[in-house]
């Protein structure tokens, strides 16, 4: 093992010296790509095997990664890498497939809702046809079932299903016997996401207890209220996940506090692209970008990315949504207020990600 | 001269070259991707049949294939790929291996000494006498704001050795030697450069000039031999097409006092004028990385260059309308008046007066 690590590294070192790369292995790339895009180094790339539809405005996208995935656990996602009008994008997204499938066959789901306005998400839709070959991240993520079995309670809301969908058939398979509620919040019944999967589980595996709440077609009593967490036995012992649209989020939250569950049982995973911070926060400010020097002055909750953007300076970027570290950087001075936790920062010298900080004050990053 | 243009001129001239690049910029897409992917494509093919056509050299005509298949891979490298990417061209393309600010190229010269001397330092002064340094190398006396001195009379020789060492020049060129001997700076100021100068051009001679030859020992002599040659080639023809590019007989220079706080019509202009193009056909334009528009180039440094083909005729229409000269014409011709002006000066100003005034 440590010898064919010590060879890999010389191999490196020797790649590096003769093409002039921290990545010497996707130099040959573009020669690969055409004799077969799955052997490229650059990425790990994943064959699309399947596109099916599950609700009208969403669709399941089954993939076979090349032999250099690593596997994921449930919970976790990837970044996919796509290339639309020669631009390439970075996008995150659960896989909501259970680690079985991946083990017996090789692939997996990936459940993409169109955004209304967004960007990827619609092209994808759009573009996406069998035969594709998409990059993609190895997965990460830490969205992890309990080792033991404890009590669960899920809270859902629209495509926030698929980490639950992933959780919830790896528990099935490992024949998890302590009570596990699912509450599950979606406009109409045609918007359940995994409809066949969920109700499948419900009849077979006796732990589940499903609930589907319709907010269009139920009605006000179909919002996440106090009496829908009463119905939940042993809540306060239970272990919570939380994955949705951020109100639901954050009334789940207040709810289960009020209930008396503390922040360490609860888990929430990424869902989509942030939401402002608070309106109360006074945001903004003047940016400097030490190394271009330049500054400009920012108004509102606009995220040091696109300031820079706007200040025609590239800085490189990745998933614009606080994900994938593509946009990293030092901030040298100043604070700036994370979107997604609508936390602060310290006033010092420390790395941020552009496209989730928002000055609040002068800031100075090194761009 | 041209600087007449009256300050409502030049911003008008901005406002006509800006709506080119606004246009161009929206425009990007699938098509310049492809292009440079390509391209790309192109130099890894031919640097794998260098590479493995050299050992067989033994076989002349193999020996002529190698060396012209690497000495293209390394030109089509340097100028199409490389300059272009780290000018920025790509950036938008959001592809980390065509990020300009990390894309290292196949050449002695750093890509980080380049973004500096280049693109920063080149692109801004260009043409300003004792601020561009690119103009003349510092090793040539190209117009008469440098005072004559009798050392100037041997400058072609300068040249020649400049132009077969092109890549070791252009690596040293950060380490500004002349102002070192002008004891303006001292040598330890420049100890970050030179670690970084002996780093990259040790790797450089390490590839070509130790370990392909050693991996194919027994004809190591053939492969060391070879890759010299293609190195050579690469030498002779990217500073060729550089000097075409700025020290042809009508390219323009500038003072630094004529730069004092100017606008950004001036810029353009001095762009315009301070720059040469030459014609060709299509293999010339990528062969030179499309610095064969060089004006256009200069214009829009970060605006994938096989676009500059394009707009080029848009580019000389706007030179006619602000009555400036769009100084272009056959490679062979542009690089004579390289050689006369390299030639000239190189003589003290009386008599080059003299000859200048028998010659009009």
């Amino acid at each position: 093992m440590l010898s064919t690590r010590n060879t890999h590294a010389s191999l490196r070192w020797l790649g590096k010296q003769l093409f002039n790369r921290e990545d010497p292995g996707a130099f040959f790339d573009p020669l690969l790509a055409v004799l077969n895009p799955m052997w490229v180094r650059g990425f790990v790339p994943a064959r699309l095997l399947e596109v099916t539809d599950e609700t009208a405005d969403t669709r399941s996208f089954r993939l076979r990664p090349s032999p250099r995935w690593k596997g994921f656990r449930a919970g976790q996602h990837i970044n996919i890498i796509l290339e639309a009008d020669g631009v390439r994008h970075h996008r995150t997204f659960t896989v909501a497939s259970a680690p079985r499938q991946w083990d017996t066959d090789g692939t997996i789901t990936l459940t993409v809702k169109r955004h209304p306005g967004g960007r990827m998400t619609n092209w994808m839709h759009d573009h996406l046809t069998p035969g594709t070959i998409v990059g993609i991240s190895q997965a990460f993520g830490d969205f992890e079932l309990p080792e033991a079995d404890v009590p669960l309670l899920y809270i859902a809301g629209g495509s926030g299903i698929t980490p639950v969908l992933s959780h919830l058939m790896t528990l099935a398979d490992r024949d998890f016997r302590a009570p596990v509620t699912l509450l599950y919040y979606v406009r109409t019944q045609a918007d359940v996401i995994g409809a066949e999967i969920l109700y499948a589980l419900a009849s077979r595996w006796p732990a589940l207890t499903l609930h589907v709440y319709r907010t269009e077609e139920e009605g006000k009593t179909a919002f996440l209220n106090e009496s829908h967490l009463d119905t939940v036995p042993g809540l306060r012992a239970r272990q919570v996940y939380l994955c949705g649209p951020k109100g639901l989020m954050d009334l789940a939250g207040d709810l289960l506090h009020s209930f008396g569950i503390k922040d360490d049982q609860i888990q929430t995973t990424f869902f989509s692209a942030p939401s402002a911070v608070p309106a109360d926060t006074p945001l903004g400010g003047a940016v400097t970008f030490g190394r271009s020097d330049k500054t400009v002055d920012a108004e509102g909750d606009a995220p040091l990315l696109e300031i820079a953007e706007a200040a025609d300076l590239k800085p490189a970027f990745g998933c614009r949504m606080g994900i994938c570290h593509q946009c990293s950087c030092r901030k040298t001075e100043g604070t700036v207020v994370n979107r997604l936790t609508g936390k602060a920062s310290g006033p010092g010298e420390e790395t941020i990600q552009l496209c989730i900080s928002v000055p609040q004050g002068p800031v100075t990053v090194d761009l | 001269m041209t600087q007449q243009l009256t300050q409502q001129q030049l911003d008008e001239l901005a406002k006509d070259l800006d709506a080119i690049r606004d246009e161009v910029r929206a425009d990007l897409g699938e098509r310049d991707a492809r292009y440079i992917r390509r391209i790309i494509r192109l130099h890894r093919t031919l640097e794998v049949g260098g590479r493995v056509l050299m050992p067989f050299g033994f076989i002349p005509p193999v020996f002529v294939a190698g060396v012209a298949s690497l000495g293209l891979a390394k030109i089509i490298e340097n100028m199409e790929i490389g300059h272009n990417v780290m000018h920025g061209q790509y950036d938008w393309m959001n592809d980390p291996s065509l990020h300009s600010q990390t894309y290292e190229w196949d050449t002695v010269c750093t890509g980080d000494s380049w973004r500096q001397t280049h693109n920063y330092e080149h692109h801004t002064y260009t043409n300003v006498i004792g601020k561009d340094r690119d103009y003349g190398y510092a090793v040539l006396r190209l117009s008469d704001d440098e005072k004559w001195h009798p050392l100037h009379l041997l400058q072609f020789i300068n040249y020649v050795m400049l132009t077969v060492f092109f890549q070791w020049g252009v690596g040293l060129h950060e380490l500004e030697s002349e102002r070192i001997r002008r004891r303006e700076i001292k040598l330890s100021d420049k100890k970050g450069f030179l670690k970084d100068f002996f780093r990259k051009g040790g790797r450089q001679a390490f590839k070509d000039y130790v370990f392909f030859p050693l991996l194919t020992f027994p004809v190591f002599p053939i492969v060391l031999a070879g890759n010299v040659c293609a190195n050579l080639i690469r030498n002779l023809w990217s500073s060729t097409v550089i000097f075409c590019g700025h020290f042809t007989e009508d390219a323009e220079t500038f003072t630094e006092a004529s730069i004092e706080g100017e606008s950004r019509g001036h810029w353009y202009l001095r762009q315009l004028t301070g720059s040469s193009n030459f014609t060709g056909s299509k293999w010339v334009h990528i062969l030179s990385g499309h610095l064969s528009h060089q004006i256009e180039h200069h214009v829009f440094p970060d605006i994938p260059a096989h676009r500059y083909r394009e707009i080029a005729p848009r580019v000389e229409a706007i030179c006619h309308k602000y009555g400036l000269k769009y100084n272009t014409g056959s490679f062979g011709k542009q690089y004579w008046t390289v050689l006369k002006r390299i030639g000239h000066y190189s003589l003290p100003d009386r008599v080059r007066m003299k000859l200048e005034a028998q010659a009009t």
